[in-house]
Protein backbone atom coordinates (compact mmCIF):
# COMPACT_ATOMS: atom_id res chain seq x y z
CA UNK A 1 0.00 0.00 0.00
CA UNK A 2 1.47 3.29 -1.11
CA UNK A 3 1.75 6.03 1.48
CA UNK A 4 -0.87 8.68 0.82
CA UNK A 5 0.55 12.21 0.67
CA UNK A 6 -1.17 15.50 0.08
CA UNK A 7 -0.35 19.18 0.10
CA UNK A 8 -0.80 21.03 3.36
CA UNK A 9 -1.86 24.65 3.56
CA UNK A 10 -0.27 26.31 6.57
CA UNK A 11 -1.05 29.74 7.95
CA UNK A 12 2.05 31.43 9.23
CA UNK A 13 1.20 34.50 11.21
CA UNK A 14 -0.18 37.09 11.84
CA UNK A 15 1.14 36.55 15.36
CA UNK A 16 4.23 34.60 14.45
CA UNK A 17 7.28 36.09 16.15
CA UNK A 18 9.58 35.89 13.16
CA UNK A 19 7.29 37.64 10.72
CA UNK A 20 8.54 41.00 12.09
CA UNK A 21 5.09 42.37 12.65
CA UNK A 22 1.65 41.23 11.68
CA UNK A 23 2.26 39.52 8.38
CA UNK A 24 0.22 36.43 7.48
CA UNK A 25 1.69 34.04 4.97
CA UNK A 26 -0.43 31.30 3.43
CA UNK A 27 2.12 28.60 2.71
CA UNK A 28 1.38 25.54 0.58
CA UNK A 29 3.63 22.74 1.78
CA UNK A 30 4.54 19.41 0.27
CA UNK A 31 6.15 17.73 3.23
CA UNK A 32 8.94 20.09 4.15
CA UNK A 33 9.10 21.79 0.75
CA UNK A 34 7.41 25.07 0.01
CA UNK A 35 5.22 24.92 -3.09
CA UNK A 36 3.71 28.39 -2.90
CA UNK A 37 3.66 31.41 -0.60
CA UNK A 38 1.01 34.11 -0.61
CA UNK A 39 1.73 37.04 1.72
CA UNK A 40 -1.49 38.43 3.19
CA UNK A 41 -1.10 42.01 4.34
CA UNK A 42 -3.36 44.63 5.82
CA UNK A 43 -3.26 43.86 9.52
CA UNK A 44 -1.41 47.07 10.33
CA UNK A 45 -3.19 49.32 7.86
CA UNK A 46 -3.45 52.77 9.41
CA UNK A 47 -4.57 54.76 6.34
CA UNK A 48 -1.76 57.27 6.65
CA UNK A 49 -2.32 58.55 3.13
CA UNK A 50 -5.92 59.52 3.91
CA UNK A 51 -5.06 60.98 7.30
CA UNK A 52 -2.44 63.20 5.72
CA UNK A 53 -5.17 64.91 3.69
CA UNK A 54 -6.71 66.28 6.89
CA UNK A 55 -3.55 67.63 8.47
CA UNK A 56 -1.34 70.58 7.66
CA UNK A 57 2.12 69.96 6.30
CA UNK A 58 3.87 70.49 9.61
CA UNK A 59 1.46 68.14 11.38
CA UNK A 60 2.09 65.54 8.70
CA UNK A 61 5.73 65.32 9.76
CA UNK A 62 4.75 63.71 13.06
CA UNK A 63 2.35 61.45 11.20
CA UNK A 64 5.02 60.32 8.75
CA UNK A 65 7.16 59.32 11.74
CA UNK A 66 4.59 56.93 13.13
CA UNK A 67 2.37 55.78 10.32
CA UNK A 68 5.10 54.71 7.95
CA UNK A 69 8.35 52.89 8.58
CA UNK A 70 8.73 53.36 12.34
CA UNK A 71 12.29 52.07 12.47
CA UNK A 72 13.51 54.84 10.19
CA UNK A 73 11.43 57.84 11.19
CA UNK A 74 13.86 60.45 9.92
CA UNK A 75 13.95 58.87 6.47
CA UNK A 76 10.17 59.27 6.27
CA UNK A 77 10.37 62.89 7.35
CA UNK A 78 12.98 63.48 4.68
CA UNK A 79 10.82 61.83 2.02
CA UNK A 80 7.81 63.98 2.89
CA UNK A 81 9.82 67.17 3.20
CA UNK A 82 11.64 66.61 -0.06
CA UNK A 83 8.25 66.61 -1.78
CA UNK A 84 7.02 69.64 0.19
CA UNK A 85 10.20 71.63 -0.40
CA UNK A 86 10.34 70.77 -4.09
CA UNK A 87 6.74 71.83 -4.65
CA UNK A 88 7.00 74.94 -2.50
CA UNK A 89 10.41 75.95 -3.79
CA UNK A 90 11.74 76.23 -0.24
CA UNK A 91 15.49 76.70 0.11
CA UNK A 92 17.18 74.94 3.00
CA UNK A 93 20.21 76.55 4.67
CA UNK A 94 23.52 74.80 4.14
CA UNK A 95 24.03 73.81 7.76
CA UNK A 96 20.59 72.22 7.89
CA UNK A 97 21.36 70.22 4.76
CA UNK A 98 24.58 68.83 6.23
CA UNK A 99 22.83 68.09 9.54
CA UNK A 100 20.05 66.26 7.74
CA UNK A 101 22.52 64.16 5.76
CA UNK A 102 24.31 63.19 8.95
CA UNK A 103 21.11 62.31 10.80
CA UNK A 104 19.81 60.26 7.90
CA UNK A 105 22.96 58.16 7.93
CA UNK A 106 22.69 57.63 11.68
CA UNK A 107 19.12 56.52 11.06
CA UNK A 108 20.34 54.06 8.45
CA UNK A 109 22.79 52.56 10.94
CA UNK A 110 20.09 52.27 13.62
CA UNK A 111 17.66 50.63 11.21
CA UNK A 112 20.19 48.16 9.84
CA UNK A 113 21.24 47.25 13.39
CA UNK A 114 17.66 46.30 14.27
CA UNK A 115 17.52 44.22 11.12
CA UNK A 116 20.80 42.45 11.85
CA UNK A 117 19.83 41.71 15.44
CA UNK A 118 16.37 40.34 14.71
CA UNK A 119 17.57 38.37 11.73
CA UNK A 120 20.29 36.88 13.90
CA UNK A 121 17.60 35.68 16.31
CA UNK A 122 15.59 34.24 13.42
CA UNK A 123 18.42 31.99 12.34
CA UNK A 124 19.54 31.12 15.83
CA UNK A 125 22.28 33.56 16.77
CA UNK A 126 21.23 35.25 20.00
CA UNK A 127 24.47 37.09 20.76
CA UNK A 128 24.29 39.29 17.70
CA UNK A 129 20.88 40.59 18.82
CA UNK A 130 22.24 41.78 22.16
CA UNK A 131 25.33 43.30 20.59
CA UNK A 132 23.39 45.13 17.87
CA UNK A 133 20.94 46.63 20.33
CA UNK A 134 23.83 47.78 22.49
CA UNK A 135 25.15 49.86 19.60
CA UNK A 136 21.69 50.97 18.53
CA UNK A 137 21.14 52.31 22.03
CA UNK A 138 24.13 54.60 21.54
CA UNK A 139 22.72 55.92 18.26
CA UNK A 140 19.34 56.50 19.87
CA UNK A 141 20.98 58.31 22.78
CA UNK A 142 22.63 60.62 20.25
CA UNK A 143 19.22 61.24 18.68
CA UNK A 144 17.70 61.87 22.09
CA UNK A 145 20.30 64.48 22.97
CA UNK A 146 19.66 66.37 19.77
CA UNK A 147 15.99 65.88 18.98
CA UNK A 148 14.39 64.86 22.28
CA UNK A 149 12.80 61.73 20.89
CA UNK A 150 14.09 58.19 20.90
CA UNK A 151 12.03 56.63 18.11
CA UNK A 152 9.78 59.39 16.79
CA UNK A 153 11.80 62.55 16.40
CA UNK A 154 9.78 65.36 14.89
CA UNK A 155 13.04 67.01 13.95
CA UNK A 156 13.03 68.06 10.31
CA UNK A 157 10.91 71.07 9.39
CA UNK A 158 10.08 72.59 6.02
CA UNK A 159 13.21 74.59 5.31
CA UNK A 160 15.58 73.17 7.89
CA UNK A 161 15.70 71.38 11.20
CA UNK A 162 14.04 72.29 14.50
CA UNK A 163 17.03 72.73 16.81
CA UNK A 164 20.77 72.93 16.35
CA UNK A 165 22.84 70.09 17.74
CA UNK A 166 23.85 70.66 21.39
CA UNK A 167 27.39 71.46 22.42
CA UNK A 168 29.73 68.49 22.41
CA UNK A 169 27.35 66.39 20.36
CA UNK A 170 29.65 66.21 17.37
CA UNK A 171 32.51 64.81 19.47
CA UNK A 172 30.19 62.15 20.85
CA UNK A 173 29.04 61.28 17.34
CA UNK A 174 32.60 60.92 16.09
CA UNK A 175 33.54 58.85 19.13
CA UNK A 176 30.63 56.58 18.30
CA UNK A 177 31.89 56.28 14.71
CA UNK A 178 35.34 55.16 15.91
CA UNK A 179 33.78 52.67 18.28
CA UNK A 180 31.26 51.41 15.76
CA UNK A 181 33.85 50.56 13.10
CA UNK A 182 35.48 48.16 15.55
CA UNK A 183 32.08 46.72 16.44
CA UNK A 184 31.42 46.02 12.78
CA UNK A 185 34.56 43.91 12.69
CA UNK A 186 33.21 42.05 15.73
CA UNK A 187 29.91 41.36 13.96
CA UNK A 188 31.85 39.97 11.01
CA UNK A 189 33.85 37.72 13.35
CA UNK A 190 30.61 36.58 14.92
CA UNK A 191 28.71 35.78 11.73
CA UNK A 192 30.64 35.93 8.47
CA UNK A 193 32.99 33.02 9.10
CA UNK A 194 30.50 31.07 11.19
CA UNK A 195 29.87 27.68 9.50
CA UNK A 196 26.28 27.39 10.77
CA UNK A 197 25.47 30.88 9.57
CA UNK A 198 26.98 30.27 6.14
CA UNK A 199 25.07 27.02 5.68
CA UNK A 200 21.85 28.79 6.61
CA UNK A 201 22.37 31.74 4.25
CA UNK A 202 24.75 31.02 1.37
CA UNK A 203 22.84 30.12 -1.79
CA UNK A 204 19.50 30.34 0.05
CA UNK A 205 16.66 32.39 -1.39
CA UNK A 206 18.22 33.57 -4.62
CA UNK A 207 16.45 36.54 -6.19
CA UNK A 208 17.52 36.73 -9.84
CA UNK A 209 18.34 40.11 -11.31
CA UNK A 210 15.49 40.08 -13.87
CA UNK A 211 12.87 39.15 -11.24
CA UNK A 212 14.14 41.88 -8.95
CA UNK A 213 13.74 44.46 -11.72
CA UNK A 214 10.30 43.20 -12.73
CA UNK A 215 8.96 43.28 -9.17
CA UNK A 216 10.34 46.73 -8.49
CA UNK A 217 12.63 45.65 -5.69
CA UNK A 218 14.91 48.39 -4.44
CA UNK A 219 17.42 49.15 -1.74
CA UNK A 220 19.75 46.50 -0.34
CA UNK A 221 17.55 43.69 -1.72
CA UNK A 222 18.04 44.92 -5.29
CA UNK A 223 21.69 45.75 -4.76
CA UNK A 224 22.34 42.21 -3.54
CA UNK A 225 20.93 40.97 -6.86
CA UNK A 226 23.37 42.99 -8.91
CA UNK A 227 21.38 46.16 -9.56
CA UNK A 228 23.69 49.08 -8.87
CA UNK A 229 20.94 51.58 -8.11
CA UNK A 230 20.87 53.96 -5.18
CA UNK A 231 18.71 57.08 -5.08
CA UNK A 232 21.45 58.84 -3.15
CA UNK A 233 23.71 58.51 -6.20
CA UNK A 234 21.14 58.56 -9.01
CA UNK A 235 18.99 61.48 -7.80
CA UNK A 236 21.08 63.18 -5.09
CA UNK A 237 19.27 65.15 -2.44
CA UNK A 238 20.61 67.18 0.48
CA UNK A 239 24.40 66.86 0.42
CA UNK A 240 24.79 63.35 -0.95
CA UNK A 241 26.28 64.74 -4.16
CA UNK A 242 29.14 66.29 -2.19
CA UNK A 243 30.18 63.34 -0.05
CA UNK A 244 32.16 60.34 -1.19
CA UNK A 245 30.70 56.91 -0.68
CA UNK A 246 30.42 53.63 -2.53
CA UNK A 247 27.34 51.58 -3.27
CA UNK A 248 27.99 47.97 -2.27
CA UNK A 249 26.72 45.60 -4.97
CA UNK A 250 26.74 41.80 -4.91
CA UNK A 251 25.86 39.53 -7.81
CA UNK A 252 24.67 36.41 -5.94
CA UNK A 253 21.22 37.59 -4.83
CA UNK A 254 21.04 35.17 -1.89
CA UNK A 255 20.55 35.85 1.83
CA UNK A 256 24.28 36.08 2.40
CA UNK A 257 24.63 38.74 -0.30
CA UNK A 258 21.86 40.81 1.28
CA UNK A 259 23.64 40.50 4.61
CA UNK A 260 26.97 41.57 3.17
CA UNK A 261 25.41 44.53 1.34
CA UNK A 262 23.82 45.85 4.52
CA UNK A 263 27.00 45.37 6.55
CA UNK A 264 28.96 47.31 3.96
CA UNK A 265 26.28 50.02 3.88
CA UNK A 266 26.74 50.60 7.58
CA UNK A 267 30.46 51.10 7.01
CA UNK A 268 29.73 53.56 4.22
CA UNK A 269 27.30 55.41 6.50
CA UNK A 270 30.07 55.90 9.04
CA UNK A 271 32.19 57.27 6.21
CA UNK A 272 29.47 59.77 5.24
CA UNK A 273 28.97 60.86 8.85
CA UNK A 274 32.69 61.59 9.20
CA UNK A 275 32.66 63.74 6.07
CA UNK A 276 29.53 65.58 7.23
CA UNK A 277 31.07 66.32 10.62
CA UNK A 278 34.17 67.64 8.88
CA UNK A 279 32.33 69.88 6.42
CA UNK A 280 29.55 71.07 8.75
CA UNK A 281 29.43 74.86 8.24
CA UNK A 282 28.22 77.37 10.84
CA UNK A 283 25.13 79.43 10.18
CA UNK A 284 21.38 79.28 9.99
CA UNK A 285 19.58 76.01 10.53
CA UNK A 286 16.09 76.99 9.46
CA UNK A 287 14.70 79.16 6.69
CA UNK A 288 11.78 81.45 7.46
CA UNK A 289 8.78 79.30 6.66
CA UNK A 290 5.37 79.98 8.24
CA UNK A 291 3.86 77.32 10.49
CA UNK A 292 0.69 77.23 8.39
CA UNK A 293 2.48 76.56 5.15
CA UNK A 294 0.51 76.92 1.91
CA UNK A 295 1.93 75.21 -1.13
CA UNK A 296 1.16 76.39 -4.66
CA UNK A 297 -1.21 74.37 -6.80
CA UNK A 298 0.53 71.46 -8.45
CA UNK A 299 1.84 67.97 -8.07
CA UNK A 300 5.25 66.44 -7.50
CA UNK A 301 6.85 63.03 -7.17
CA UNK A 302 10.12 62.81 -5.28
CA UNK A 303 12.13 59.84 -4.15
CA UNK A 304 14.60 59.29 -1.36
CA UNK A 305 16.66 56.32 -0.24
CA UNK A 306 15.30 55.01 3.03
CA UNK A 307 17.17 52.14 4.76
CA UNK A 308 14.75 49.75 3.04
CA UNK A 309 14.99 51.17 -0.44
CA UNK A 310 13.42 53.67 -2.78
CA UNK A 311 10.84 55.65 -0.79
CA UNK A 312 8.78 57.91 -3.01
CA UNK A 313 6.10 60.47 -2.20
CA UNK A 314 3.56 61.70 -4.74
CA UNK A 315 2.05 64.93 -3.45
CA UNK A 316 -0.84 66.85 -4.98
CA UNK A 317 -1.64 70.29 -3.67
CA UNK A 318 -4.70 72.42 -4.46
CA UNK A 319 -3.19 75.51 -2.86
CA UNK A 320 -4.59 74.93 0.62
CA UNK A 321 -3.03 74.31 4.01
CA UNK A 322 -3.38 70.56 3.63
CA UNK A 323 -2.29 68.26 0.80
CA UNK A 324 -5.00 67.16 -1.60
CA UNK A 325 -3.53 63.68 -2.05
CA UNK A 326 -0.45 61.89 -0.79
CA UNK A 327 0.67 58.60 -2.27
CA UNK A 328 3.50 56.77 -0.62
CA UNK A 329 5.60 54.37 -2.63
CA UNK A 330 6.81 52.08 0.14
CA UNK A 331 10.02 50.12 -0.48
CA UNK A 332 9.10 47.29 1.89
CA UNK A 333 5.85 46.68 -0.01
CA UNK A 334 7.62 46.00 -3.30
CA UNK A 335 10.33 43.99 -1.62
CA UNK A 336 7.79 41.85 0.24
CA UNK A 337 6.13 40.67 -2.96
CA UNK A 338 9.41 39.32 -4.20
CA UNK A 339 8.90 36.71 -1.45
CA UNK A 340 6.57 34.38 -3.33
CA UNK A 341 9.10 34.31 -6.16
CA UNK A 342 12.09 33.70 -3.91
CA UNK A 343 10.62 31.15 -1.53
CA UNK A 344 9.28 28.57 -3.96
CA UNK A 345 11.20 25.30 -3.60
CA UNK A 346 12.94 26.00 -0.30
CA UNK A 347 12.35 24.31 3.05
CA UNK A 348 10.27 25.70 5.90
CA UNK A 349 13.32 26.57 7.98
CA UNK A 350 14.77 28.57 5.09
CA UNK A 351 11.55 30.54 4.87
CA UNK A 352 12.37 32.29 8.15
CA UNK A 353 15.87 33.16 6.99
CA UNK A 354 14.59 34.50 3.66
CA UNK A 355 11.80 36.54 5.21
CA UNK A 356 14.23 38.08 7.68
CA UNK A 357 16.76 38.93 5.02
CA UNK A 358 14.21 41.06 3.09
CA UNK A 359 13.96 43.45 6.08
CA UNK A 360 10.29 44.36 6.01
CA UNK A 361 8.51 46.67 8.40
CA UNK A 362 4.81 46.00 8.32
CA UNK A 363 3.87 49.59 9.04
CA UNK A 364 5.68 50.48 5.85
CA UNK A 365 4.02 47.68 3.88
CA UNK A 366 0.46 48.49 4.93
CA UNK A 367 0.78 52.24 5.52
CA UNK B 1 39.17 7.72 12.77
CA UNK B 2 41.37 10.60 11.71
CA UNK B 3 38.38 12.49 10.29
CA UNK B 4 36.58 12.04 13.60
CA UNK B 5 39.54 13.40 15.56
CA UNK B 6 39.71 16.39 13.22
CA UNK B 7 36.05 17.10 13.78
CA UNK B 8 36.51 16.85 17.55
CA UNK B 9 39.48 19.18 17.28
CA UNK B 10 37.50 21.74 15.31
CA UNK B 11 34.66 21.50 17.80
CA UNK B 12 37.04 22.14 20.69
CA UNK B 13 38.48 25.09 18.85
CA UNK B 14 35.00 26.56 18.42
CA UNK B 15 34.24 25.94 22.08
CA UNK B 16 37.39 27.73 23.22
CA UNK B 17 36.67 30.69 20.90
CA UNK B 18 33.15 30.96 22.25
CA UNK B 19 34.19 30.75 25.88
CA UNK B 20 36.89 33.36 25.33
CA UNK B 21 34.19 35.78 24.18
CA UNK B 22 32.12 34.90 27.25
CA UNK B 23 34.95 35.60 29.65
CA UNK B 24 36.07 38.84 27.99
CA UNK B 25 32.46 40.06 28.10
CA UNK B 26 32.37 39.29 31.84
CA UNK B 27 35.17 41.76 32.39
CA UNK B 28 33.67 44.57 30.31
CA UNK B 29 31.54 47.30 31.91
CA UNK B 30 27.82 46.63 32.09
CA UNK B 31 25.50 48.05 29.46
CA UNK B 32 22.24 47.72 31.36
CA UNK B 33 20.82 49.24 34.55
CA UNK B 34 18.49 47.62 37.06
CA UNK B 35 15.52 49.69 36.01
CA UNK B 36 13.18 50.41 38.92
CA UNK B 37 16.10 50.87 41.31
CA UNK B 38 18.39 52.81 39.01
CA UNK B 39 17.19 55.12 36.28
CA UNK B 40 18.88 56.46 33.22
CA UNK B 41 19.32 60.20 32.75
CA UNK B 42 17.24 61.79 30.07
CA UNK B 43 18.59 64.61 27.97
CA UNK B 44 17.48 68.23 28.58
CA UNK B 45 15.59 68.17 25.27
CA UNK B 46 13.62 65.09 26.28
CA UNK B 47 10.07 65.00 24.95
CA UNK B 48 8.41 64.03 28.20
CA UNK B 49 5.21 65.13 29.88
CA UNK B 50 3.83 68.59 29.21
CA UNK B 51 3.49 71.26 31.87
CA UNK B 52 2.61 74.93 32.35
CA UNK B 53 5.26 76.06 34.85
CA UNK B 54 4.34 78.83 37.26
CA UNK B 55 6.43 81.94 36.79
CA UNK B 56 7.64 83.19 40.21
CA UNK B 57 7.38 86.87 39.19
CA UNK B 58 3.72 86.75 38.16
CA UNK B 59 2.66 83.88 40.39
CA UNK B 60 0.83 82.34 37.48
CA UNK B 61 1.64 80.58 34.25
CA UNK B 62 2.74 82.53 31.20
CA UNK B 63 -0.16 81.50 28.96
CA UNK B 64 -1.60 84.41 26.98
CA UNK B 65 -4.51 82.36 25.61
CA UNK B 66 -3.54 82.63 21.95
CA UNK B 67 -4.88 79.14 21.12
CA UNK B 68 -1.87 78.42 18.88
CA UNK B 69 -0.97 75.15 20.61
CA UNK B 70 -4.57 73.98 20.39
CA UNK B 71 -4.59 74.69 16.67
CA UNK B 72 -1.23 73.13 15.80
CA UNK B 73 -1.69 69.91 17.79
CA UNK B 74 -1.84 66.99 15.29
CA UNK B 75 -3.85 64.74 17.61
CA UNK B 76 -6.06 67.59 18.90
CA UNK B 77 -5.50 66.75 22.53
CA UNK B 78 -5.27 70.30 23.94
CA UNK B 79 -8.54 72.01 24.95
CA UNK B 80 -8.52 75.66 25.98
CA UNK B 81 -11.41 77.83 27.16
CA UNK B 82 -11.25 81.37 28.51
CA UNK B 83 -13.58 84.08 29.82
CA UNK B 84 -13.33 87.86 29.80
CA UNK B 85 -12.10 90.22 27.16
CA UNK B 86 -8.75 91.69 26.12
CA UNK B 87 -6.35 91.94 29.07
CA UNK B 88 -8.78 90.55 31.62
CA UNK B 89 -9.02 87.20 29.93
CA UNK B 90 -8.72 84.30 32.33
CA UNK B 91 -8.06 80.67 31.60
CA UNK B 92 -11.01 78.59 32.70
CA UNK B 93 -9.93 75.36 31.11
CA UNK B 94 -6.59 74.07 29.88
CA UNK B 95 -6.85 70.33 29.47
CA UNK B 96 -4.34 68.03 27.84
CA UNK B 97 -5.39 64.48 27.13
CA UNK B 98 -2.03 62.89 27.73
CA UNK B 99 -3.20 59.52 26.38
CA UNK B 100 -3.77 61.10 22.97
CA UNK B 101 -0.58 63.17 23.00
CA UNK B 102 2.10 61.95 20.62
CA UNK B 103 4.92 64.02 22.13
CA UNK B 104 5.74 65.72 18.86
CA UNK B 105 6.58 69.04 20.50
CA UNK B 106 4.78 71.30 18.05
CA UNK B 107 2.88 73.04 20.88
CA UNK B 108 6.16 73.82 22.63
CA UNK B 109 7.54 75.13 19.36
CA UNK B 110 4.71 77.52 18.53
CA UNK B 111 4.15 78.91 22.05
CA UNK B 112 5.16 82.60 21.89
CA UNK B 113 5.80 82.98 25.65
CA UNK B 114 7.28 79.51 26.32
CA UNK B 115 4.39 78.85 28.68
CA UNK B 116 4.03 75.19 27.76
CA UNK B 117 7.19 73.11 28.23
CA UNK B 118 8.39 69.54 28.36
CA UNK B 119 9.26 68.03 31.73
CA UNK B 120 12.12 65.50 31.98
CA UNK B 121 9.82 62.80 33.30
CA UNK B 122 8.84 59.56 31.67
CA UNK B 123 6.81 57.46 34.03
CA UNK B 124 3.20 58.42 33.35
CA UNK B 125 1.46 55.06 33.37
CA UNK B 126 -1.63 54.65 35.51
CA UNK B 127 -4.30 52.03 35.98
CA UNK B 128 -7.06 54.35 34.78
CA UNK B 129 -7.18 56.25 31.52
CA UNK B 130 -8.95 59.20 33.12
CA UNK B 131 -5.90 59.90 35.23
CA UNK B 132 -4.19 60.96 32.02
CA UNK B 133 -6.60 63.85 31.41
CA UNK B 134 -4.47 66.63 32.87
CA UNK B 135 -6.30 69.81 33.86
CA UNK B 136 -4.79 73.18 34.67
CA UNK B 137 -3.90 72.28 38.26
CA UNK B 138 -2.15 69.10 37.20
CA UNK B 139 -0.20 70.99 34.55
CA UNK B 140 0.88 73.59 37.12
CA UNK B 141 1.96 70.83 39.49
CA UNK B 142 3.92 68.95 36.83
CA UNK B 143 6.08 72.03 36.37
CA UNK B 144 9.77 71.23 36.81
CA UNK B 145 10.43 72.52 40.33
CA UNK B 146 13.19 69.93 40.53
CA UNK B 147 14.34 67.32 38.05
CA UNK B 148 12.34 64.15 38.46
CA UNK B 149 13.94 61.24 36.61
CA UNK B 150 17.65 61.81 36.80
CA UNK B 151 19.61 58.75 37.80
CA UNK B 152 17.78 58.41 41.10
CA UNK B 153 19.28 55.67 43.26
CA UNK B 154 16.91 54.49 45.93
Amino acid sequence: MALRTEELILNMGPQHPSTHGVLRMVVTLDGENIMDVQPDIGYLHSSVEKMMEYRTYIQNISLADRGMDYLAALANEMALLRAVETLGGIETPLRAQWLRTMFLEFQRIASHLVWLGTWGIDIGATTVFLWCFREREQVIDLFEQSTGGRLHYVYFRPGGVYEDIPEGWLQKALAFCDDFEQRLVEYHQLLTGNPIFEVRTKGIGVLPREVAINLGASGPVARASGIAFDVRKAFPYMKYAEVEFDIPVREEGDCFARYMVRMEEMRQSVRIIRQCAEKLPPGEIRAKVPITLRLPKGEVYTRTESPRGDLGIYLVSQGGETPYRVKIRAPAFSNLFALSEIMRGWKVADMIAILGSIDIVLADVDR
Amino acid sequence: MRALLERVGRGMEGLVTGLRVTFTTLLRPKNTVMYPIKKVDVSPRWHGLLALPIDPQIGNDLCIICFQCERVCPSRCIHIEATGKAKERVLTRFDIEMDKCQYCGLCVEVCPTEAIVFVPHYEASTYNRHNLNYDLEDLHRAAPKEPIARGVIR
